[in-house]
């Protein structure tokens, strides 16, 4: 693998990590299997796109599109708690609706930022440093941020009845505490940070597109379950770690597997979903990974 | 206190499974009274607790308690007036957070949850002397995952958070049914300790008719969805287990419908 290669996947388990802890609190904490990211990764990414190219700040662009992933969360909570649709079919419905929308906000299918300053932009002006090395760095920070947030919040009074209405609804609602309104705060949580990472992502890569959110659930689910049998998940700081670690692991096991090459045969992009469903497969399988790398950290 | 109107709960309400689980109760309990509750399965027992408690809302009539109508508050509400612990010994703490983290989210009952800290240091000195009432050494286990506790050690933290905020209600539905002998007597004594100490009204539903006779000061049976037996003592003093059981065996064996035996 070469250098690019290798920051390249640091960079990119960085970015969907962020993602990924969008779904570690709905799958994980809140236990509810929310798929609208798929659609709300690309909302993220079309947001941040269109305001860019209309000359807003690309930071106030970024957060206007953390936001509407917010709005995306709060409409799938609504679906599951008010109207009482099944929470999978409730995430399918913002899904499939979303798809329709971020058309509709980009005008067109993709939406391009070249040319346009976007968050990096300063950045690399002020460290007059390249953009490969510039954008590992910024999502480092994020990163790290995310991680003592989320640790902070999830060790506050609102925080553990969050954790608490994913273990048990009916303790938690017996202690007073109106667990729906908890599903809708962390679904809006989750979903702000699946559009932020979707918002990042179109800036580094230069362009937005419908499509971008197809099989992003799956990459989250692979970075969480991957991330447990790498670091076991005993407390939320660990939990949260893991989910990080997974992402950067999955995005290497990727390009490692993009990389290779028998003969004449080599993988390409298009084989990434089927990868993803193998690297799930086995981290659900095999014990033996944890095993071998249990003792290692 | 507690006033239940003419109040009917049907399940599967125009199916074919329609089922009418309480017919029409009517129940008054007073300040301070602790009453067991019997039956045979599928009486209503639980139905009419989960009323009180508002896990469940009436098709028909209303519920007061302390002459404001609860009917339509939702649990999460009533909670803050309301102490439950429930048959299953896993359903009353979450067994992926820690003992002092399930014991700060019951001392928020009734409380505004916000972004301070859940488990602060002035909490920890207070959770320990409050577990080691328990009498089970959970207080130097603070850290510990409530999953790993056993079902009797779980069912005591449940008892302990139930009342960690003084509530005005207490509704036990058989929450020893699930425990070992030696634990359930345990768990029955720290019960009758909490009663005591905080001066609650309460609840309780058991199948041990000597329990329903020993504990409390008035004891009800249910059968069908209604009440057919409301003793108090003293009346009840006077009462034996077998008493209960021929009462038991008299409304299971013949279509004594209409004869309610009303001791009261
Ligand atoms: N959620 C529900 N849906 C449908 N029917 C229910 C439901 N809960 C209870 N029932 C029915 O209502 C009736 C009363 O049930 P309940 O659980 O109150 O009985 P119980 O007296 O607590 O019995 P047990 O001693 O077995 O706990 C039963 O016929 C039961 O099948
Ligand atoms: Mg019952």
């Amino acid at each position: 693998m070469s250098f690019y290669a290798f920051l390249g996947a640091i960079e990119q388990g960085l970015v969907y990590g962020i993602m990924a802890l969008g779904v570690y609190i709905t799958f994980r904490i809140l236990d509810f299997p929310d798929l609208s990211v798929d659609g709300t990764f690309p909302l993220g990414a079309s947001v941040a796109a269109v305001l860019i190219v209309h000359d807003i700040n690309p930071y106030l662009s970024t957060i206007i599109a953390f936001f509407a992933g917010v709005v995306a969360g709060v409409i799938t909570g609504i679906l599951n708690t008010k109207l009482k649709i099944l929470n999978l079919l409730s995430g399918i419905l913002v899904m499939i609706a979303l798809y329709s929308v971020n058309i509709r906000i980009m005008g067109q299918p993709n939406t391009s930022l070249l040319g346009y300053d976007t968050i990096f932009t300063p950045i690399e002006a002020f460290f007059g440093a390249e953009r490969y090395m510039i954008s590992p760095v910024v999502f480092l920070v994020v990163v790290i941020f995310l991680v003592i947030a989320m640790t902070w919040f999830f060790h506050t009074d609102i925080g553990l009845g969050m954790r608490g209405t994913g273990d048990n609804p009916k303790m938690v609602r017996a202690q007073g505490i109106n667990h729906n309104f908890m599903v809708l705060l962390g679904l809006a949580f989750s979903n702000g940070l699946v559009a932020l990472s979707g918002a990042l992502v179109a800036q580094s890569q230069g362009s937005a597109d419908v499509n971008m959110g197809i099989g992003t659930i799956v990459a989250g689910l692979a970075s969480v379950i991957l991330g447990e049998a790498f670091l076991d998940a005993r407390t939320v700081f660990r939990g949260v770690l893991a989910v990080v670690l997974g992402s950067v692991v999955y995005r290497f096991a990727i390009a490692v597997a993009l990389s290779f090459r028998v003969g004449s045969f080599q993988l390409n992009p298009s084989d990434l979903n089927l990868i993803t469903a193998i690297i799930v497969t086995s981290a659900l399988v095999s014990p033996g990974i944890k095993k071998v790398f249990k003792s290692r950290l | 206190m507690i006033e239940l109107k003419n109040v009917t709960k049907i399940f599967n309400r125009g199916t074919i499974n329609e089922n009418v689980a309480i017919k029409g109760l009517s129940l008054k309990i007073d300040q301070y009274d602790f009453i067991t509750v019997i039956g045979s399965n599928g009486a209503g027992k639980s139905t009419l607790l989960n009323l009180i408690s508002g896990n469940l809302t009436p098709e028909y009539g209303e519920i007061f308690i302390n002459d404001k109508n609860v009917t339509n508050l939702p649990v999460y509400v009533r909670a803050s007036f309301i102490g439950q612990v429930f048959q299953d010994p896993l359903s009353g703490t979450a067994a992926s957070l820690t003992i002092e983290e399930n014991l700060a989210i019951a001392l928020k009952r009734g409380k505004k949850r916000g972004l301070g800290l859940g488990v602060k240091r002035t909490d920890r000195e207070f959770f320990k002397e409050q577990l080691s009432k328990l009498g089970l050494g959970l207080e130097n286990r603070l850290k510990d995952r409530v999953g790993l506790l056993s079902g009797g050690q779980r069912q005591a933290v449940t008892l302990l958070m139930a009342t960690l905020v003084k509530p005005e209600i207490l509704l036990l539905d058989e929450h020893t049914a699930a425990l070992d002998p030696k634990t359930a007597a345990k768990i029955i004594e720290l019960t009758e300790y909490f009663v005591d100490e905080y001066k609650l009204t309460v609840l309780m539903v058991t199948h041990n008719m000597r329990q329903a006779l020993s504990l409390g000061n008035r004891t009800i049976m249910m059968h069908e969805g209604e009440i057919i037996l409301d003793v108090r003592s003293p009346e009840r003093d006077t009462l034996q287990v077998k008493d209960l059981l021929e009462m038991f065996a008299r409304v299971r064996g013949e279509e004594l419908v209409d004869d309610k035996l009303l001791l009261a």
